[in-house]
């Protein structure tokens, strides 16, 4: 019988074969944690050591409120600025244009390898996967455990495979089919498992598009997501590694899964999650003509190049009727939008580009919600308050169907503006 | 008329901006009722006037007292905490502005700056405040002070109970 | 007895003869509120109103979204709302939501201001508007609410200060630094109640970027008003934003340039020449010191922007201490420019200064009031000292426990990059 990936990586890791199901202890390769350090430190202190087992090991990237929008948010920062220069700073990503979202910028700067066994302070934090890494997000309790003792144990996972193929149609996105399979699947449908894409659909899909699948994949419940480390994978990390233990590791043909689904990427059209469950999905004809008072692209799920480029394909030469934010995912992205001329047509579109981090997402700063309003949005999650007020609502969608909506002023169908 | 209001002192020095009447931090609150409990927050040492000060305190500053924002919100705090006269040598024009826009009394009172300095009027101080003729009585040290009445135009929309009602009144036409 | 700038906009908007001290009912031009007091204002106003009430004149009201651009917390979600809200019911056009930057920078840009007019704001900055000679004012939001039920509101005919400034700007040193000065010499009740006319050459040589930020910080001096009779570029630029009232915009010069034998309470006169970079230090702004005397404080953040110092040119200058400086700010210091609006924005991108910025390490943010006001991008934990271009540096401003010096867009670039506070001098000449 063969292995799945998630039996792989965690047996690698745990020195032995190991099958589903099996309670292994590991040393994790990172540990990602972002602008709660501070109270993470606050924990790790308590329990009485001073260095980190490995400091190289902890990465640190400053992005849930950048810059601190109050001073309650500067003194957390401060404290995790402090923290970090105790341990010798080596991975601390501060309040700077090094920055960005941390799951953005932890690939960006190749600690998200193949093979590796990550945890971070998050729960998107399986957004990894999209580099064959096996990335898991956990609390800040344990985060501080495993910073002082350099372990941590794992359940050995269920796996799901989902098989994907053919490419999308025009003004299609991996945003949307991710959508399509939450709704079908459900928030709580692959609970503690790991999650597999494979087929030719994620070949011929682009790394952000993977990591957009992948992001999602905690919003069904799962442990973590992951695609298999191709050959675009391989030269994306070329030159970037962070760490030299990586090995690009994949499921057997014969491993043993806990369900199989199957998509065709061309049956896919674009669709949202309506208010306020992830898994409550309607296809764009359902929704179309549902006003809305403001419009987000961004975040770890959505706020790359090619999403921005996406925007900018549907607002050149336009202007917005409703308000429209827009937060690249990281400065990289920042500059090569810029580079581009992208930032230029969506400013000139009437859009609001803010400086890279979560942004509103959380409903920390950025274009919290008034009680009433809706949000069309390329985030992750559309719980009740979830961008402020709990008596507003939120729509997520993929980048076109954002921009098209922020044209009407009302949900649109992407498709017929491009 | 001749009315003599009694009451304690708090003291403050000159220049004090509405920052540090009325922090920035809580500008979003629109209820000026709400709005006594973070009063001088931020100033040094008057950190507890706002759970500290009684109806009938007095506010006694030096010169440029709200100077800064426009923020009104600096004038509903006190005057929703029950103080009920500002005291100071001056203040600033905007704050003036919201002060006599809310009926709310600011008297100009010289040499207020130096006898804070001084210490010839502390806080906690017993004070005895004539508000039509402008005489301040600082029972605990002794001292007098001399406040300024306002000129006539601020003079009537103060008796109309403040901007509105006197618009209200229709006596803001030329 | 001639009269000032300041008598002949209140005769205007008056309809009489005034004198200095009289109290006086003006009629309004343009009656703004922000998302800081606007939803104060529009409440207020449909309380007195009983919420049947009309706003008096609907073309002459807008609205600017700026001290929380986007918002940061439910709270000014809500007020921001509000205010959309009855812009719509009272058919108000010109709301400038979110999207577009600093309001006094936005109504200018959008040609909504003009050389006598009269307009009121909740925004204590509202008079650099002076610098192209309207009389803008900060108020509370009773003062607003009011002005919207008949057009009008009352002043007092202030007494004129008269500042002349000669010679140039040596390297290095630049409006704001001048302004610095005048803080520290005059005080922060220096102006008190006082209108101000800044005249001689280096103003009639100056941009409408060095005179906004000059006007601006009459705030800090409690002035009521700081005027500067737009003249060559500076007119041309308003007469052009202003569209169809170009012609009203010159005429309007004429009309309110003072005269000869005007009467000032007071004249002071700077030579510039030999001006050094100036700072005001923690924790008032009239604490001025030289930049070389405070040379190697150590900092913990630079901020760039504000109604005061957000315009490209200011923008610009620090680019070039940038430049001078190897493109790279130092590891020790947080860098943030915020520009004032999207137009501002959109300048910077297309001169490429985001991407050089961005890759010499700085946080580029949305156009918005920043760290300025209410808590926002860049707020300081307690015992961190900042160092920004903004107008105030009162106790626990931008944080409880942090300090900030202000200086010049240049003297902060030249901190920024060596991560003291550094004299742009010793980068750029």
């Amino acid at each position: 019988m063969g292995k799945t990936f998630a039996e792989k990586a965690l047996g690698r890791a745990a020195g032995r074969e190991v099958s589903a199901n099996e309670v292994v202890t590991v040393e994790p390769d990172f540990c990602m944690s972002h602008d709660n350090t501070g109270p993470i430190s606050r924990t790790f202190k308590k329990i009485g050591v001073t260095s980190a087992w490995k400091p190289e090991r902890l990465v640190v990237i400053l992005d849930h409120g950048v810059p601190a929008p109050s001073s309650d948010h500067a003194v957390n920062h401060k404290e995790a600025r402090e923290f970090m220069a105790a341990q010798g700073a080596l991975n601390f990503y501060d309040v700077t244009s090094a920055g960005g979202v941390c799951h953005q910028k932890f690939c960006e700067e190749g600690f998200a390898l193949p093979g590796l066994v990550v945890i971070g302070s998050d729960s998107h934090t399986c957004t990894y996967g999209a580099f064959g890494t096996f990335a898991t997000g956990i609390g800040r309790t344990e985060m501080a455990a495993a910073w002082a003792t350099g372990q941590i144990w794992l359940k050995v996972p269920e796996s799901i495979k989902i098989n994907v193929t053919g490419r999308f149609n025009r003004g299609v996105t991996a945003k949307d089919f991710i959508l399509k399979v939450m709704g079908d699947v459900k928030s709580d449908g692959a609970d503690y498992m790991s999650v597999e894409f494979h087929g030719d659909g994620i070949e011929g899909m682009s790394i952000a598009g993977r990591m957009t699948l992948c992001n999602l994949g905690i919003e069904m419940g799962a442990k973590n997501a992951v695609c298999r480390p191709d050959g675009k994978i391989l030269d994306f990390i070329k030159g970037r590694e962070k760490s030299r233990n990586w090995e690009a590791l994949w499921a057997d043909a014969d491993a043993e899964y806990a369900r199989e689904i199957n998509y065709d990427l061309g049956e896919i059209e674009p669709g949202v999650a309506k208010p306020h469950t992830v898994d409550n999905y309607a296809a764009i004809g359902e929704v179309a003509g549902t006003k809305v008072s403001q419009a987000f692209l961004g975040t770890c799920t959505n706020g790359r190049l090619e999403d921005l480029r996406a925007a900018a394909e549907i607002l050149s030469g336009k202007r917005i009727t409703v308000r429209m934010i827009v937060i690249p995912a990281s400065w990289e992205v920042y500059r090569a939008a810029m580079r581009d001329g992208t930032i230029d047509t969506l400013l000139d579109a009437g859009c609001i580009v803010c400086n890279s981090g979560c942004g509103p997402c959380l409903g920390a700063h950025m274009g919290t919600l008034a009680p009433g309003e809706t949000c069309i949005s390329t985030a992750n999650r559309n719980f009740k308050g979830r961008m402020g007020n709990k008596d507003s609502f939120i729509f997520l969608a993929s980048p076109y169907t954002v921009a098209a909506s922020a044209l009407a002023g009302e949900i649109s169908d992407p498709r017929e503006v491009l | 008329m001749g009315e003599v209001l009694k009451g304690r002192a708090w003291v403050f020095g000159d220049d004090v901006d509405t920052d540090l009447i009325y922090h920035n931090k809580y500008l979003a609150e629109t209820d000026p009722k709400k709005m006594p409990q973070y009063s001088f927050e931020y100033y040094p040492g008057k950190e507890k006037f706002a759970k500290g000060v009684k109806p009938g305190d007095f506010v006694v500053a030096g010169k440029n007292f709200g100077c800064g924002s426009s923020r009104e919100h600096a004038v509903y705090c006190l005057k929703e905490a029950g103080v009920p006269v500002i005291l100071a040598e001056t203040c600033s024009r905007i704050y003036y502005r919201n002060a006599i826009n809310n009926a709310y009394p600011v008297l100009f009172v010289k040499g207020l700056s130096e006898a804070i300095k001084c210490g010839r009027i502390k806080d906690g101080d017993s004070l005895s405040v004539e508000l039509d003729t402008g005489e301040i009585n600082d029972v605990t040290s002794g001292a007098h002070f001399h406040g300024d009445a306002v000129s006539d135009l601020e003079r009537d929309i103060m008796d109309a109970g403040g901007l509105i009602p006197y618009l209200k009144a229709e006596k803001g036409r030329r | 007895m001639g009269k000032t700038m300041i008598m002949k906009i209140m005769e205007r908007a008056s309809g009489k003869e005034v004198k200095i001290g009289d109290r006086v009912w003006c009629e309004i031009d343009l009656s703004t509120a922000r998302d800081f007091g606007g939803a104060n204002c529009t409440l207020q106003f449909d309380e007195i109103t009983d919420k049947k009430g009309r706003v008096w004149d609907p073309a002459k009201i807008a609205f600017t979204f700026d001290l929380q651009a986007p918002s940061h917390s439910e709270k000014v979600s809500a007020n921001q709302k509000i205010i959309r809200e009855f812009a719509k019911r009272q058919g108000i056009e010109k709301v400038f939501d979110i999207n577009w930057g600093i309001g006094q920078h936005v109504l200018l840009e959008n040609g909504l201001v003009k050389p006598g007019d009269v307009i009121l704001g909740t925004d204590s900055h509202m008079n650099l508007l002076g610098g192209v000679a309207a009389f803008a004012t900060g108020v509370g939001n009773t003062d607003i609410a009011a002005s919207w039920l008949n057009g009008t509101n009352w002043f007092r005919v202030p007494e004129t200060m008269r500042i002349e400034v000669t010679g140039e700007f040596s390297c290095g040193v630049y409006m704001r630094d001048l302004l610095t000065l005048l803080v520290g010499d005059l005080g922060a009740g220096g102006m008190d109640f006082l209108a101000v006319e800044f005249v001689g050459e280096t103003i009639d040589r100056s941009s409408l970027a060095e005179r906004i930020t000059l006007c601006s910080m009459v705030t800090e001096m409690s002035g009521k008003i700081g005027l500067i009779l737009p003249n060559g570029p500076v007119l041309d630029w308003l007469a052009e934003r202003t569209g169809a009232d170009g012609d009203l915009v010159r005429q309007r010069v004429r009309d309110i340039a003072p005269d000869d034998d005007a009467p000032y309470c007071e004249v002071h006169r700077y030579d510039i020449s030999k001006l050094e970079p100036m700072a005001s230090c923690p924790d008032a702004p009239d604490n001025v010191k030289t930049v070389r005397s405070i040379a190697g404080e150590a900092v913990d953040q630079v901020h760039i922007g504000s109604c005061t110092n957000g315009r490209f040119s200011d923008i610009s200058a620090a680019f070039e201490v940038l430049r001078k400086g190897g493109f790279k700010v130092s590891p020790k210091v947080r860098t943030i420019i915020t520009p004032a609006t999207r137009e501002v924005m959109a300048q910077c991108a297309r001169e490429g200064f985001i991407e050089k910025f961005l890759d010499a390490g700085v946080v580029f943010t949305n156009p918005t009031c920043s760290l300025c006001t209410a808590e926002h991008y860049g707020a300081l934990p307690s015992g961190d000292v900042g160092c920004s271009t903004t107008n105030r540096n009162f106790i626990g401003k931008v944080g409880k426990g942090s300090h900030t010096y202000l200086m010049s867009p240049a003297s902060a670039m030249a901190t920024a990059v060596r991560g003291v506070v550094t004299d742009p001098r010793d980068i750029l000449c």
